[in-house]
């Protein structure tokens, strides 16, 4: 559903000059199943989720969703997605139950569609009683629950969570945690990013363990623990960090005495 | 690009800029409230000129004459005012002079009373001094007796002179100034009754000062048509402010806004399109732009014609069509000010980064408006081509009711409004399709760590803002050159004066920045300027090319010296410079040479390589072009400059090469310069060969000197008395003809994209199946 190949993306920096923020990363989600990117601050999941809902330009590589290149047919790779992040916002003065009604027009839902899925959604959300509050009253929890169900309001194949569950207390985050898995009982292709290990852990059936731009280990939950003889997934995820960056240090050390 | 997506967006955001406090008080609330108001200070501001009293002192009034009065019951007598009551608005106190005839020396004594006034004036004690000299009624006296005993004295009796009286007032206070228009205006009146009593003893008639009166037609019709004018000149202005502030405000709300509030993600990974998303916010603005203009209009009507109908009868109402030619000129105005500020509003990272671009965009703007209202700027086909400033001018013909005058501007000032709205909106679409646009973050401003960054992480081929950069860089060398030049060197006094400074332009002010550019800012100096070999056929197709359109440039240039008339000393003075030119070749280097050496290297090769990353290839030629316009200096060179500019841009495109376009700029050129040469002596040994040759070749031929020298027939190009040639049309159509199919020939030629214009095309591939779906 999912395909990623390759994919790299550069920015210009100040300061660093070319600043890598993915290095060639390639994974593949299918649907029915819950993709997880585990990685630190910094990691580059968001620029590849960016970069698979189409806000944001591959510099190489290739991601293609539901057989569309994010590149050159990105207007058909949109209708298939649903994506929510931590910082995507919510129309400060606009209704909970206009904000929905907005993006499943835009998804070009008609009247009778839009008005059940609406209702089935507010319903499974519990949302009834913010329906005609305004986004600038609500709370952290309600705006997610906003942003849940207008990315679910057109019935997508597939949805993008950007580290949806930041900035949430735990019941909300229980609540969000609980509806993704609901969607892969549907048959959604679903892609999470994360940097807390019980999520993935609770959640995941497949995971890439991302840093700098690139995938250290990826697989199954029990694959990754046999293949690394390692139960705990945080102490595994700190062991392949910490193996990764002294290898880097040592091609850094190595590099610079050649140089001399 | 579909409607409903538009139409979903344009209703959201109408809904949500209708939600907001701010907006609704900057569109509707303020000229509800500001016109009243400043009505009602303006209201009082006049009332307190027209009917506040104020205080004058007259020094000396026991000089004045017995007759006429001047002074009656310690006022201003009433006789002298144009209403009686009004003497009341001159308080006048009588103070005793201190001076005296016997007392000291005159000058003394005017200095003492100059003192005295001002220090009364400052003061504040009064608002203007009023003072009569010593022996004032008995010299007047002594000179109307003279005039009575004039009869029985010879005519060459000497005149006797009456002291002047003096007026102290302080310009830099208001209230002294209006005292002193009112005082005046008094003595005035007194000086004349003064004037006509002097008469009667003379036992003349009182025509004698004025012996006629001057009788003055207005010959605009009842005042309307003087309404017309002065409404005519303050409506569109008004319009056009509102209309932009209008449009500010919410376009950045719109774009800025909504960056800041983390909605644009969102919006970006729905199904509209950018365009479709640009579109409707464009239409919102617009909707803002164009209420807000309207509710001030209505407002300052209502406000005004209450003030002016108390105030004065001097202006009437506007013209009844007023209304409706207003909002047909707001439509394309509001559309163009909206895309505008759209499209710096996409630019901002925050709205408070947003505010700061309406003070440029206003110092844009504001000349384009204001320049219609200077005088004698009239709408004719030149001024119809400025953008806004058309439409000012036709929008004024309108309301002036000079329909007929104004229709054939309609078509062109239409079709550079369009043009304009389109680049502009596209400019708009584009801030949204550019991740660093819409993604930008705040950096510290590090001057050292940007330049390393441009050196270090400099492409093959620079970026479109190096390109602008260069282009900006030449011209204000350029400016800055010219100016050095012009106070070292006057005017360019011989031939080799100008031929150091045609080559001082070129070689420094083109050449260099580009070359120094292409060195530190690019890897590949070959790539960027095109140094590459070109398709065989490609260089004579461009010489040819040159060729053929020349007739039709030449034909072009005609026309737009017809639309902007050039001053002829300044062509007249280069002419006469360029025939002291020691040898063709010397204005052949001069002319075509040097240009086409280095005006190629910097505009078809460092501006338009890096212009290409846009991705657009006629935009990257058409802004190459501009920049290449603008730096030929006189606005109807530019014109032809940057036309000709657009087909050079062309052959560097499609042939990869800098070399075509060299030689076609050389080509071109050295048409425009040898026709003069052509007849100078040099060439005469050529002409003999020529004539030889034709003589054997075409032996029929009649005369074969009279075939060299005038191989084509008259109707095909005959020479002008300027020694120049001037083709006619069967010679423009046939080579526009051959031009039309050696660009064909060039557009059949594979050219290598770049990356970016790969990408476009793919994309708008893309959006038609997923429009099917």
């Amino acid at each position: 559903m999912i395909h990623v190949q390759q994919l790299t993306k550069h920015y210009a920096d100040l300061r660093r000059g070319k600043l890598v923020a993915l290095d060639g990363i390639s994974f593949d989600a299918r649907p029915g199943e819950i993709y997880g990117l585990l990685g630190p601050n910094g990691a580059g999941k968001t620029t590849a989720l960016r970069i698979i809902s189409t806000v944001l330009r591959p510099t190489g590589g290739s991601v293609t969703v539901a057989g569309a290149d994010v590149l050159t047919q990105p207007s058909q790779v949109r209708r298939q997605i649903g994506f929510m992040s931590a910082n995507t916002g919510v129309y400060d003065r606009m209704t909970a139950w206009e904000i929905v009604e907005y993006f499943g027009r835009l998804h070009g839902l008609d009247d009778e569609t839009l008005k059940g899925r609406m209702e089935h959604l507010f319903q499974r959300l519990q949302m009834n009683e913010i329906r005609d509050l305004l986004g600038a009253k609500m709370s952290t929890g309600m705006k997610q629950k906003v942003s849940i169900a207008r990315a679910l309001v057109h019935d997508p194949p597939v949805l993008i969570f950007d580290e949806a569950t930041s900035g949430l207390d735990v019941l909300v985050a229980r609540a969000l945690l609980k509806t993704v898995a609901e969607l892969r009982e549907q048959g959604k292709c679903v892609l999470f990013s994360t940097h807390i290990m019980r999520e993935a852990e609770k959640l995941c059936d497949r995971l890439a363990i991302v840093h700098r731009g690139r995938i250290l280990a990826e697989g199954g939950l029990d694959e990754l623990r046999d293949r690394h003889d390692q139960r705990d997934l945080e102490e595994l995820f700190f062991q392949l960090i910490s193996q990764h960056d002294e290898r880097e240090q040592a091609l850094t050390a190595a590099a610079t005495g050649d140089e001399r | 690009m579909t409607w409903t997506n538009v139409k979903l967006v344009l209703h959201r955001e109408v809904r949500d800029q209708l939600r907001d406090r701010r907006t609704l008080f900057m569109i509707a609330v303020l000229p509800l409230l500001l016109y009243p108001l400043l009505g009602m200070s303006m209201f009082q501001v006049l009332q307190f000129v027209s009917e506040h009293a104020t205080r004058v002192q007259v020094i000396g009034a026991e000089r004045l004459p017995e007759s006429p009065k001047l002074i009656e019951d310690h006022q201003f007598a009433a006789s002298l005012f144009s209403e009686p009551s009004k003497a009341k608005l001159l308080e006048v106190t009588l103070v005793q002079a201190e001076d005296d005839a016997e007392s000291s020396s005159a000058r003394t004594k005017s200095g003492a009373v100059a003192e005295q006034a001002r220090h009364l004036v400052e003061q504040g004690e009064c608002e203007t001094v009023v003072y009569f000299p010593p022996d004032f009624a008995e010299r007047l006296k002594a000179f109307r007796d003279s005039l009575a005993d004039r009869e029985h004295e010879s005519p060459g009796a000497k005149e006797l002179a009456v002291p002047s009286p003096e007026i102290y007032f302080n310009t830099a206070k208001e209230k002294s100034q209006i005292t002193h228009g009112r005082v005046s205006l008094v003595l005035d009146r007194w000086r004349e009754a003064i004037g006509r009593q002097n008469l009667a003893t003379s036992h003349l008639p009182e025509s004698t000062a004025k012996p006629f009166k001057v009788a003055e037609h207005d010959v605009a019709e009842e005042g309307g048509h003087r309404d017309a004018a002065v409404w005519s000149k303050l409506l569109p202005f008004l319009l056009l402010i509102w209309a932009l502030t209008g449009a500010f405000y919410p376009a950045i709300d719109l774009c800025a806004g909504e960056k800041e509030r983390g909605t644009l993600e969102t919006l970006l990974s729905s199904p509209a399109e950018r365009s479709e998303i640009v579109w409707g916010k464009l239409l919102t603005v617009m909707a803002f732009s164009m209420a807000s203009a309207v509710l001030n209009l209505i407002s300052m009507g209502v406000t005004g014609s209450f003030v002016v109908g108390m105030l004065s009868k001097q202006i009437g109402p506007p013209p009844m069509l007023t209304p409706l030619w207003l909002l047909i000129a707001l439509v394309p105005m509001s559309a163009l000010f909206s895309a505008l500020c759209l499209a710096l509003a996409a630019f901002a990272k925050s709205s408070k980064e947003g505010q700061y671009y309406l003070m440029p965009l206003m110092l844009v703007t504001m000349p384009l408006v204001i320049l219609p209202m200077a005088p004698g700027v009239e709408l004719t086909l030149g001024n119809s081509l400025i953008p806004v400033t058309g439409v000012v001018l036709l929008l004024r013909a309108m309301l002036e009711g000079n329909y007929w005058h104004a229709l054939p501007f309609v078509a062109p000032v239409a079709g550079v409004t369009l043009a304009c709205c389109l680049w502009a909106i596209r400019w708009a679409i584009d801030q949204f399709n550019s991740e660093s646009v819409l993604f930008r973050e705040s950096e510290r401003l590090d001057m050292g760590l940007w330049l390393r960054h441009l050196l270090r992480d400099r492409g093959d081929t620079p970026s479109p803002a190096m390109a602008l950069f260069c282009g900006v860089l030449i011209l204000l060398v350029q400016f800055f050159m010219n100016f050095a030049l012009h106070s070292s060197m006057p005017q360019a006094e011989s031939f080799h004066d100008l031929l150091m400074l045609v080559m001082i332009s070129q070689l420094v002010v083109v050449l260099t920045p580009a070359l120094l550019m292409t060195v530190m800012l690019t890897r590949s100096p070959r790539q960027t300027l095109l140094l590459r070999r070109p398709p065989l056929l490609s260089l004579p197709a461009a010489a040819l090319l040159a060729v053929c359109l020349h007739p039709v440039v030449a034909r072009f240039g005609e026309l737009v010296q017809y639309l902007y008339p050039v001053r002829g000393e300044v062509s007249e003075h280069l002419s006469q410079l360029l025939s002291q030119a020691p040898s063709v070749w010397h204005l052949l280097l001069l002319l075509a040479v040097a240009p086409a050496v280095c005006e190629e290297f910097a505009f078809r090769g460092f501006m338009l390589s890096g212009l290409r990353h846009i991705g657009h290839k006629w935009w990257a030629i058409a802004i190459s072009s501009l920049f290449f316009g603008i730096l030929h200096g006189v606005l109807q060179q530019s014109i032809v400059a940057a036309t000709v500019g657009l087909v050079i841009g062309y052959l560097a495109v499609q042939s990869g090469s800098l070399f075509p376009c060299m030689l076609f700029h050389l080509v071109h050129n050295s048409l425009t310069v040898l026709p003069a040469a052509f007849s100078s002596q040099e060439f005469e040994g050529f002409k003999e060969a020529l004539a030889e040759l034709a003589k054997r070749v075409l032996p029929a031929a009649s005369s074969p000197e009279e075939l060299v020298r005038h191989p084509f027939p008259e109707w095909f190009v005959r020479q002008t008395a300027e020694g120049g040639y001037a083709f006619g049309w069967p010679a423009v159509v046939l080579g526009g003809l051959l031009s039309i199919g050696l660009l064909a020939w060039f557009r059949s030629l594979p050219y290598a994209r770049t990356a970016e214009e790969t990408l476009q095309d793919a994309l708008e591939h893309q959006s038609a199946p997923a429009a099917a779906n």
